[in-house]
């Protein structure tokens, strides 16, 4: 079958698969991300003890909640205060790329669609595990401050780089990362066959002798 | 396809990291928002006289309703994966160029779709503003970037096919 069907099929689907799958995806909410935050809450409490109490869901969202209170908009010992600290943490952000690879790996023909897709999904959520502890670092960050960048003996990553993980994790990985495991696992569908062994091919002769288009204009 | 990867996220990483540093903030993607918000309003206003651009914000006259738009927002990180991919893959500069360029044009063409219809959304309805603008849009960003790629991959594959044609 020529190339340009396919296509058209695969974004016919793209788009009929689209929104059943996003809905179905914000009805489950924030819980589809339950076991990344445990991970998560783990990491947390181990690396930062005398900061983060807990991380759990609540409702859609995630808390954050620290070992300590506040009082005239400071940060201050629990034990001193009314109210224990807490920030709320939108897991949806980074489980958003389950819905948007569901909808490239079942809108794309191929032989078999199970096994691949729980692969695909396996390291989606190693990405969520690590973009929610991204979102937990700059929340404790921004609101702590000081407080969470001079704990003793407690290695705290620089500012700058809990701000650019951050972004990276929020801007670019929950959609890029299902696109590189869809066009990974789908290099030999009838889609995108023809396109990656061109990459194959093109990556193969451009290190014996330069690009193909390099090459025909020197042939020419 | 491994070195095609290695590079592509070599390039991605860098290039963001471009992106965030202060000055790149402040004299190239600060200013760009800001002109993407004034063509959103030229778009707009012929159809539409209750709306006002300034900066980076814009605003509905009558109802006071305003989006400000920012990173994520001005297509700026779409047009990074789509660089880095392009420069990653073998070809020569001119088809980088020209995939560049038209990749950044379909790209910003269908962000500005996005900041019209966000803006109208919201104006209508928060909740459903917040959850087709942190979820869906990105994603259909996302595609567009993947379908340019594509259609690139499929460009420079022809332009082979018939130069080997054209040798035999």
């Amino acid at each position: 079958m020529p190339e340009q069907p396919h296509m058209r099929q695969f974004l016919l689907y793209v788009f009929v698969l689209m929104v059943p799958c996003f809905i179905a995806w914000t009805t489950v909410g924030g819980s589809l991300a339950t076991p990344a935050i445990g991970l998560v809450n783990q990491c947390l409490i181990n690396w930062f003890p005398t900061v983060v109490d807990a991380l759990y869901l609540d409702g859609s969202n995630a808390l954050l909640m620290t070992r300590f209170g506040e009082s005239n908009g400071e940060a201050v010992p629990l034990a001193g205060a009314e109210y224990q600290l807490g920030f709320r943490v939108n897991p949806m952000i980074v489980t958003v790329s389950v819905p948007f690879y569901t909808v490239l790996h079942f809108a794309t023909q191929r032989a078999t669609y199970l096994g691949s897709y729980l692969y695909g999904l396996i390291i989606l959520y190693l990405l969520m595990i690590f973009g929610l502890l991204c979102l937990c670092l700059k929340e404790l960050m921004v609101n702590l401050g000081g407080t969470f960048f001079e704990q003793p003996d407690v290695f705290v990553p620089n500012a700058n780089v809990i701000g650019i993980l951050y972004q990276f994790n929020v801007l670019i990985v929950p959609t890029l990362a299902p696109a590189i495991i869809w066009i990974w696992q789908g290099r030999n569908t009838p889609l995108l066959r023809s396109s990656l062994s061109a990459i194959a091919n093109n990556a193969t002769q451009d290190n014996k002798s330069g690009s193909p288009l390099k090459r025909k204009h020197s042939s020419d | 396809m491994t070195r095609f990867l290695i590079l592509f996220m070599a390039l991605l990483v860098s290039l963001f990291t471009l992106e965030m540093l202060v000055t790149v903030q402040d004299h190239v993607i600060t200013p760009f928002t800001s002109l993407l918000a004034r063509i959103s309003a030229e778009i707009i206003l012929p159809f539409d006289s209750s709306v006002i651009a300034y900066g980076k914000v814009l605003q509905f006259k009558d109802t006071g309703f305003a989006v400000s738009i920012e990173s994520g927002c001005n297509g700026v990180e779409a047009t990074i994966v789509l660089v880095a991919g392009v420069l990653a893959y073998p070809a020569n500069w001119k088809a980088k160029a020209l995939a560049i360029s038209i990749g950044f044009l379909a790209v910003q063409a269908l962000n500005l779709v996005r900041i019209i219809s966000l803006f109208y959304l919201g104006d209508w309805n928060m909740e459903i503003f917040t959850w087709i603008h942190l979820y869906l849009w990105p994603s259909l960003i996302m595609l567009d970037v993947l379908i340019v790629f594509t259609v690139y991959l499929r460009y420079l594959s022809r332009l082979d096919q018939s130069a080997e044609t054209g040798n035999a």
